[in-house]
């Protein structure tokens, strides 16, 4: 799709960094631009609360679609039943025809999903970022703390609880794990159900 | 005798150089205000420590911002102190002025966490929401796994699909 003027900027969000994110880099030798980031910078400028979160951005710097579930495999379809196909042909849509894509949104749109970030919302931010801080400066057990408080004030994040539960033993610091989490859920889904047009194939 | 002498004033020359540099190490303080980390001095003790007061050399060095006769002032950014709470926000003791960097983000509604003496400052509301209302997709500059930096600003020109991911 690059002969479309087309890119793909994937973003690691981890703290642990190339030690992290390294192997899976090499493992997919990406032919498209792969950042490492340490300190989920982009989870905040973007108000982010799970990955794989994709945006789409046009020649201008301008948001097309913001913040939704981008999975374009179906890796791991078995735990959140999205099928990728859909929305890599959106993409593909989108790639050929710019704004006049139906799947390009409008500014009434936009306006509608995009919402400024909730005050607690914003605190869960500096409790996490304060936290990513105690822990890459070796202060282990202070960054449990703040982990929690951000976990609490911001519990829709699963980057926050993810990413903590990562950085140590989950059952021991946090009395959970992933697994069990997912099960609360009990068919609540994973990731808020993406919202694409619905197109007609050709026949 | 002697050497119990020379022991004991050795002790009483030392002792306020040990004490000096214990307070220091307790007491120092680090502040993250734009993502960056600076060591500020510890306030007077008649300060209190509920708040992160820093001497206005530390708020230009740790922040950038500066007092101005119209308000706390960073480029073309200025913002005016409360008339009325002006002692909440100065302090001025002997030749050195006090600024209280908390109430200063309580007036912007910036979100803050503290963890002992390490003092967390996010971003202003009005920083953290522009692209709600600019729809521009927020910058950035992160490194590759070679260390080589890329911001998104040098796709410009380009459609860019922005994706996450993470190990965990």
């Amino acid at each position: 799709m690059k002969d479309k003027n087309f890119e793909i900027v994937s973003i690691a969000e981890d703290t642990g960094g190339v030690k992290d994110a390294g192997k899976w880099i090499e493992a997919a030798k990406p032919e498209y631009t792969v950042l490492i980031d340490t300190q989920h910078l982009v989870t905040r400028l973007y108000d982010m609360v799970n990955v794989p979160t994709a945006v789409w951005i046009d020649e201008k710097g301008r948001i097309v679609r913001p913040n939704e579930v981008a999975y374009v495999d179906n890796r791991y379809k078995g735990m959140h039943g999205i099928e990728a196909s859909e929305y890599l042909d959106a993409l593909r849509d989108w790639a050929a025809n710019g704004e006049k894509s139906v799947f390009a949104l409008s500014e009434k749109q936009l306006k509608e999903r995009l919402a400024p970030q909730n005050p607690d919302w914003a605190l869960a931010s500096a409790e996490f970022a304060l936290a990513e801080h105690l822990y890459r400066t070796g202060q282990s057990e202070a960054s449990i703390r703040h982990y929690k408080e951000a976990q609490r004030l911001n519990p829709e994040s699963w980057n926050y609880k993810r990413q903590a539960w990562a950085l140590s033993d989950a059952e021991r610091d946090y009395g959970t794990s992933f697994m069990k989490e997912v099960q609360k859920l009990n068919g609540k889904p994973y990731y808020s159900p993406r919202r694409l047009p619905e197109v007609k194939k050709p026949k | 005798m002697l050497k119990t002498q020379i022991l004991l004033y050795a002790s009483m020359i030392c002792l306020p150089f040990v004490l000096g540099a214990f307070a220091a190490e307790t007491e120092r303080r680090t502040v993250i205000y734009d993502n960056r980390t600076t060591e500020v001095a510890p306030p007077p003790a008649n300060l209190s420590t509920d708040d992160l007061w820093v001497t206005l050399a530390d708020l230009k060095r740790a922040t950038g911002f500066v007092i101005k006769p119209q308000g706390v002032c960073r480029d073309e950014l200025c913002f005016p102190v409360p008339k009325a709470r002006r002692s909440a926000f100065l302090f001025k003791q002997r030749t050195t002025t006090w600024f209280n960097l908390s109430e200063f983000a309580r007036l912007l509604r910036q979100p803050t966490a503290r963890e002992k003496e390490l003092w967390y400052f996010g971003p202003r509301p009005d920083e953290q929401n522009a692209f709600i209302g600019s729809f521009i997709a927020p910058d950035f500059k992160l490194p590759d796994m070679n260390g080589k930096q890329h911001s998104l600003s040098d796709f410009r020109g380009k459609k860019v699909l922005l994706v996450t991911w993470a190990s965990w």
